[in-house]
């Protein structure tokens, strides 16, 4: 059988290396699922989780949170390359929740004094915190 | 002799503490190499891998660059004729922006001062006026020396850590990318030590904006075509950004890796030059005493020959 070999890496070093079935992202322009064969392709993705099949168990599922980046597929090896990114498993909670108070604070304090750009990064931080949190929820 | 004996015994004692304090810094500063390496070596996994899909990707457009600079050298109307990428295509150059990198603090032996001298000899050969270029800066040292002397500087960061994340320095990347696009200058420089090993470290200057480094050869091997999606422009608006940064988060990996061996040197020779230190001071110390003593047993002589 045809696998996938995935490979997450971030500027702090590789976070994910495993084979897999099936590889589902959201680009930026709608959800891409990936199977072994997939035709050569590279798009941006969104802020949001990769769910990862892996070949090695049935039911085994990963998620990994991505913070944007891009993929690439050529000759069943699926690279994502993307700014941060976390396995659900990595994931400090704690932290992810202070961060998305601290954003939602900042877009509070934007919208106050009407500052578009902080807003746009600040709502960028926002999402990036809830998607960490949602990912967090699969373990 | 000069100085009493008690005197250089305070002299010794002071020295060695000194000592114990600089081969401690050596050994933290040893650590952290060790460490910055590290982050350095998984850095290197996610550069290969960005800078791979980035000549994947630019591929072809890089050949028509290559092919109309060999013709007329630099032709800004080639980013409308073949829709090429603004990052990739060299424009008429008005104005530099170079980024400094040092450390926030000294006690790096010549590490800091290696960085400003030579970048200020380069200013100084390169252009004619102040407006020719912008600064930005990261670390404390470049930037009060730079600010003394009246240089407009665009952007600092002090306090980084010891092993910046990317996170710690997505802004200053960020800036850095935005203001070339936004067209603040036309070429971005980034000026910092390279680590060579433990021992030594190299001033390099090095190019990061217009993206030129990528070799179209690298890619060529390759038949199939991608796809896209949903268009080219709208990942390289992305991907391209993102190699820029990754190269400059790289440099500023590397230069603090040198920071981190050039204290370690540093504190290495401080601590000789200590041990040399009470070496000698050993001696003047034994010395002394041994004077006193030979004093003392031709007084009692004296004394007893006084007596008779």
């Amino acid at each position: 059988m045809d696998y996938l070999t995935v490979n997450v890496v971030t500027p702090n070093g590789i976070v994910y290396d495993h084979h897999a079935r099936i590889v589902v992202a959201r680009a930026i322009d709608g959800e891409i699922g990936i199977l072994p064969k997939h035709a050569p392709i590279i798009t941006p993705l969104a802020i949001d989780e990769v769910k990862v099949k892996r070949s090695d168990a049935d039911t085994h599922v990963d998620w990994i949170a991505v913070n944007g980046g891009v993929m690439e597929v050529r000759d069943n090896l699926v690279s994502i390359i993307a700014d941060s990114a976390e396995r659900e498993r990595d994931i400090d909670v704690t932290r992810a929740e202070r961060a998305k108070m601290r954003a939602e604070r900042r877009i509070e304090e934007a919208k106050h004094v009407e500052n578009v750009d902080e807003l746009k990064r600040a709502t960028v931080a926002l999402h990036r915190a809830i998607n960490r949190i949602n990912v967090s929820k699969h373990l | 002799m000069g100085a009493s004996l008690i005197d250089i015994k305070k002299k010794i004692a002071s020295t060695k503490k000194t000592s114990q304090i600089t081969s401690a810094m050596q050994m933290v500063s040893g650590s952290k190499l060790n460490k910055s390496e590290e982050t350095a070596k998984k850095f290197q996994e996610y550069a290969k891998k960005v800078r791979a899909i980035t000549t994947h990707l630019v591929a072809s457009q890089l050949e028509t660059i290559d092919e109309a600079e060999t013709l007329n050298g630099f032709e800004t109307s080639l980013i409308e004729e073949h829709g090429l990428h603004s990052m990739l295509v060299k424009r008429p150059v008005k104005k530099t922006g170079y980024i400094v990198i040092t450390a926030d603090k000294g006690l790096a032996g010549g590490y800091n001062s290696a960085v400003i001298k030579q970048t200020l000899t380069m200013l100084q050969n390169d252009h004619k006026s102040q407006d020719e270029y912008v600064l930005a800066t990261i670390g404390g040292t470049d930037t009060d020396f730079f600010k003394g002397r009246g240089m407009n500087i665009a952007y600092e960061l002090r306090g980084l850590s010891d092993q910046p994340t990317f996170n710690e320095v997505r802004k200053i990347v960020n800036a850095a990318t935005q203001m070339y696009s936004n067209g603040v200058y036309d070429e971005l420089y980034v000026c910092y030590n390279h680590h060579v090993n433990s021992l030594s470290s190299q001033f390099r200057v090095e190019k990061m904006l217009p993206i030129s480094d990528l070799d179209p050869s690298e890619a060529k091997s390759y038949e199939e075509e991608y796809i896209l999606e949903p268009s080219e422009d709208q990942i390289l608006d992305i991907l391209l950004p993102q190699y820029a940064e990754s190269l400059i988060y790289g440099a500023i990996i590397d230069a603090k890796t040198a920071e981190h061996a050039a204290r370690m040197t540093a504190m290495k020779s401080a601590t000789d030059n200590a041990h040399n230190i009470i070496d000698d001071l050993t001696i003047s110390y034994n010395r002394a005493r041994q004077t006193a003593i030979t004093e003392e047993i031709t007084e009692i002589v004296g004394g007893a020959a006084a007596l008779d």
